[in-house]
């Protein structure tokens, strides 16, 4: 009565069939109780990319004037850089999809967790505004826009697993219960 | 979960707006400062060539008494930090601060670098990299624009004067302007956005609260009491005053503990 991590996950528990053997019933305790110890384990990796965004943020505050510019050579083959004006109002199409993304996640009840992409897309833009030399002026937006899909996206997996967590503590219940009927 | 429905429905739209807001605020006051910013440099470079054009006769006629009062008149103006007019090696031959005339300025100081980077000095730029900014003693941000002074046929033709044609630049005008009311119209816009974030973010809390409440936590709520009612064995109890598919609700448990009821009074009679 082993069920996976994953796509299954979603299925609801409630009317999960029960083992009929006390075999059985061990095994699929021993299987709820280590799913909700994943499960709240997962449901901190929103924080975890936060703080990591957080921290990569910081060092390019830091280090953002500091950081050397490419050699003429290298930019020369790069090209112009696009402006900062191009980059800001891709940065909002990015906002907007993203968070619209997440919600419709939230909507439709998926886990998926998107949130070290979302590092890479925002240090993306770090990368894009310091060539332009705009990333003292654009700090703040960057960081604004990290801080605001990273919170979405870890308040979202969050409840999504705190959700299958109660589904799992409810099948534990039944388990116990169908080991005491079978028992008395 | 920890937490109650009326929060679970708040916090992502608190979230999701107000960071979409604060980003397009952060974003916009930015594209408005740049705008603010170049438009200034086109204003003071205007105001160079105005001041340049002005003292042409002048040099033309080495009048260096009405160049020096046309420097002196146009620095005296409220928010013009400075006008100097540097000769080709640097050296101050006017200036709205008589003190620091005849002083030679140093090439690889702000102002100077950018033309004057490589082994041939830069003959013409952009007016963004023409300006430069500074604070002076006041603290105030100063806003500086270096403007050459090209040698044109009435220069190098004229008797008097010692410049060859193939003498591109005669020297350089620089203009500074204070960037007092600048900063002071950008500090009112930004006050003026975070009341816009705060007010949206407020509105929008405010609103979904207030729909939510209405439409959904309240004959939850009712729903909830009458459920507990109905548990507790109060069977007489009115049905609350619900709509769309919660008064369903409330019906089929109206139903149920009446036909549980029913069952019971039949079990005790056998």
């Amino acid at each position: 009565m082993k069920m996976p991590i994953g796509k299954s996950i979603t299925e609801p528990l409630h009317d999960a069939p029960l083992p009929e053997t006390q075999a059985g019933n061990e095994q699929a305790r021993r299987a709820a109780t280590g799913r909700v110890r994943e499960f709240q384990r997962r449901s901190l990796r929103g924080v975890w990319y936060l703080t990591l965004f957080l921290g990569i943020s910081l060092v390019a505050q830091q280090l953002g004037s500091h950081l050397p510019d490419f050699p003429p050579s290298v930019r020369q083959l790069l090209g112009a850089p696009p402006s900062a004006k191009m980059i800001s109002g891709l940065l909002i199409v990015y906002s907007f999809s993203a968070l619209i993304l997440i919600l419709g996640r939230m909507t439709t009840g998926t886990g998926a967790f998107s949130g070290l992409s979302h590092v890479g897309y925002l240090l993306v833009f770090y990368a894009f505004y310091h060539v332009a030399h705009a990333l003292d002026d654009n700090f703040y937006a960057v960081l604004a826009a990290g801080i605001t899909i990273l919170s979405l996206e870890s308040y979202h997996i969050w409840t999504w697993h705190q959700e299958r967590i109660r589904q799992e503590k409810q099948y534990i219940v039944r388990l116990d219960r169908m080991r005491e009927w079978k028992r008395g | 979960m920890g937490m109650s429905l009326s929060g679970r429905a708040i916090v992502p739209v608190t979230i999701t707006v107000t960071g979409f807001v604060v980003i397009c605020c952060l974003l916009l006051y930015q594209a408005i400062k740049q705008d603010m910013t170049q438009d200034t440099v086109r204003h003071e470079t205007a105001l160079a060539q105005t001041v340049v054009r002005s003292t042409r006769y002048a040099m033309l006629k080495a009048d260096r008494e009405t160049v020096q009062n046309i420097v002196t008149t146009v620095g005296s103006q409220q928010d013009v930090e400075q006008v100097r007019i540097f000769n080709k090696r640097g050296v101050i031959m006017f200036s709205s601060h008589s003190g620091e005339l005849n002083r030679q300025v140093d090439r690889n100081s702000e102002g100077c670098i950018a033309c004057h980077a490589g082994a041939t000095p830069l003959a013409t730029m952009g007016s963004m990299q023409q300006a430069r900014r500074y604070r002076n003693e006041r603290g105030e941000t100063v806003l500086a624009i270096t403007a050459p002074i090209y040698n044109e046929p009435d220069c190098f033709n004229a008797t008097c004067h010692v410049h060859p044609a193939t003498q591109k630049v005669l020297g350089t005008l620089d203009i500074g302007l204070s960037q007092k009311s600048l900063q002071a119209t950008l500090a009112t816009l930004r006050s003026r956005m975070a009341l816009f974030s705060v007010m949206i973010l407020l509105l929008t809390v405010a609103g979904v609260s207030a729909i939510l409440r209405r439409s959904l936590f309240l004959p939850v709520q009712r729903l909830e009491s009458f459920a507990l009612q109905l548990a507790a064995g109060h069977r007489d109890i009115p049905q609350p005053d619900l709509n769309g598919e919660l008064e369903t609700i409330g019906r089929t448990l109206q139903e149920l503990a009446d036909s549980s009821g029913k069952d019971a009074g039949k079990n005790s009679r056998t």
